[in-house]
């Protein structure tokens, strides 16, 4: 069977958390209601990370190094080689890019942990609020592993804040379908602020700041969700992402498939996959 | 105009709607403890559907005729070393009711208007709606499919112990487990469960799936069981470094030093008509 597993440690609290969930009332009222579907705004799958910022801007906020390492990702692209875009493979978006919310969002509060859902598999986020810490040893995910801390801002007894920290995050992953790179080191910090807009609870603001060795200096972009309030019970849909028939990735090399389910290549020239393991 | 602030007295309305359903306490007291993650029991046989008989034909699947020689060739396909009538190993969704057989750990979520099941395979998340709704005239399709539950206090404790669910709605290419037993093509298979603890271990979580399927002679119930361990969440990424390759209508797999590799023993290389001459 094959599949990526990332051990997410944790176990100890995991198991304390395990044998003290149950036995404890769960007062919702205390936590904002943040129930329904968040749909994005200003953003589809095609939309740029920082959209402050004019075409090309992201650029400059990149290392003279990773500048160098987006521009050859680029060329390599053109030369046949993998796609910029790792979720064009089916890769999961992974963190920051999933808050992007492509497709509508649920967020599910629980006292430990609080659940964003996105209809992509792959893209479920766990924000413990149990008072974790993070441990010394963590095992790389796309989602990266995420702390937070539920605050009451305005001191009227309940929770209207979460502020997260996400580490461990693995790649391939890009800020946007355009490529921009993150440091291969997989030390990206990425710290968020959640919460409804002070004049219309159906609007739910994210700000989220991204700490990575490939940027000058850390990157802050403001995404926000908008809630259909008269939609009580909305309609969730499933994706199944498929890997587009027409191309394929063997090694480094990226080829087409034609209509009739022939391998071609993608560029003039292109080299022959290596056939020797056939006989 | 006037339409306009019809609507928006609706938007207000469903807003304060939204604003009364969180204003009460969730008692989660009322309802079982069912935290840690929840992983199949059942030995040699946990992956078969049913667990308590062998793999395969010994399965004893009621199927009718046409979908027992599906999975017959399946077999025939896994024995040759493919992967036979099983759409998971292209890192698709097992679906309904193939989704609980846990092989990889699940977990429940209860929050009053819903229960979550979420698993680790693919971070899929199946809604089961305990809001007492009623069955949408149009069911979106999906498939871990569209359910609907009921908690039940069998033994008049105060306390729910029991989950009922019926699930509808369900699509897409599937099939009872990894031998490729299949459900009928035509998406209107109906899955019942029955989910509770076990009654003298509480570390023990049964569900008794009764699946009724055009494919089947009969309606076909199995129990799972599944074992509680701590929550512990590992991603479970099937896409990230799958080896299984298609090209075409044929199935391949890439070595690990990225080479395209035959699947079955004396399989042909793919056609490469459409590259330049090797060079000599």
């Amino acid at each position: 069977m094959p599949y990526h597993r990332a051990t997410g440690a944790l176990a100890l609290v995991a198991v304390l958390v395990f044998l003290f969930s149950g036995a404890r009332a769960f007062d919702e009222s205390r936590f904002p209601n943040w129930k329904g579907q968040w749909v994005a705004l200003g953003g589809t799958g095609n939309a740029a990370w920082d959209t402050t910022l004019p075409p090309g801007g992201e650029r400059a906020l990149l290392t003279p190094e990773y500048q160098a390492v987006f521009a050859a990702n680029i060329k390599a692209e053109a030369a046949g080689g993998p796609p910029l875009d790792p979720t064009s493979r089916c890769i999961p978006a992974g963190m920051p890019r999933l808050m992007m919310a492509v497709l509508p969002m649920e967020i599910a509060i629980t006292p430990s942990i609080t659940y964003f859902m996105f209809p992509a598999f792959d893209s479920l986020r766990h924000i413990y609020t149990d008072g974790r810490s993070f441990p010394a040893q963590i095992e790389p995910s796309f989602i990266g592993t995420s702390i937070g801390q539920w605050q009451d801002t305005d001191g009227d007894g309940r929770f209207d804040t979460l502020r997260i920290e996400t580490r461990a995050i693995r790649g391939p992953h890009t800020y946007d379908a355009s490529g921009i790179p993150f440091h291969k080191d997989g030390e990206a910090v990425v710290t968020e602020k959640v919460y409804a807009d002070k004049t219309d609870p159906n609007t739910l603001h994210d700000e989220i700041t991204t700490r990575d060795h490939a940027l000058m200096r850390p990157w802050t972009v403001t995404r926000s969700y908008r809630r259909d309030a008269g939609q009580a019970r909305p309609e969730w849909l499933e994706t199944v992402c498929r890997q587009d028939a027409s191309r394929v990735l063997i090694g480094d090399q990226n080829y087409k498939v034609s209509p009739e389910g022939l391998l071609m290549p993608a560029i003039k020239g292109q080299k022959r996959p290596d056939l020797r393991y056939f006989k | 105009m006037l339409e306009r602030s019809a609507f928006g007295a609706l938007a207000l309305a469903a807003a304060l709607a939204l604003s009364v359903i969180d204003a009460k306490a969730f008692d989660d007291t009322s309802y079982p403890d069912w935290s840690g993650s929840w992983l199949a029991i059942g030995g040699a046989t946990r992956g078969s559907f049913d667990s308590s008989k062998p793999k395969g034909l010994a399965q004893q699947a009621p199927l009718k005729p046409e979908f027992q020689k599906i999975l017959e060739a399946s077999i025939a396909d896994i024995a040759a070393g493919g992967q036979g009538n099983d759409p998971g190993y292209h890192c698709g969704s097992h679906g309904m009711p193939r989704v609980m057989l846990a092989l990889e750990p699940i977990f429940f979520v209860i929050l009053p208007e819903t229960t979550y099941i979420i698993f680790e395979r693919l971070s899929q998340v199946r809604r089961i709606f305990t809001d007492g709704r009623a069955w949408p005239a149009q069911l979106p399709g999906a498939s871990v499919g569209y359910s609907i539950g009921q908690w039940i206090d069998t033994d008049g404790d105060g306390r729910y112990d029991t989950l009922e669910v019926e699930t509808r709605g369900i699509n897409g290419t599937r099939v009872y487990d990894s031998n490729g037993a299949p459900l009928h093509p035509d998406n209107s298979t109906v899955v019942r469960e029955r989910i509770s603890l076990d009654q003298a271990n509480p570390g023990v979580l049964h569900n008794e799936i009764t699946t009724i399927d055009d494919a089947l002679t009969r309606p076909w119930t199995v129990t799972r069981s599944y074992r509680r361990l701590p929550a512990v969440w590992d991603e479970y990424v099937c896409t990230a470094g799958n080896e299984h390759l298609a090209i075409g209508h044929d199935d391949y797999l890439l070595s690990a030093d990225g080479l395209l590799m035959p699947v079955k023993k004396g399989q042909k290389p793919p056609d490469l008509r459409y590259f330049d001459a090797p060079q000599p």
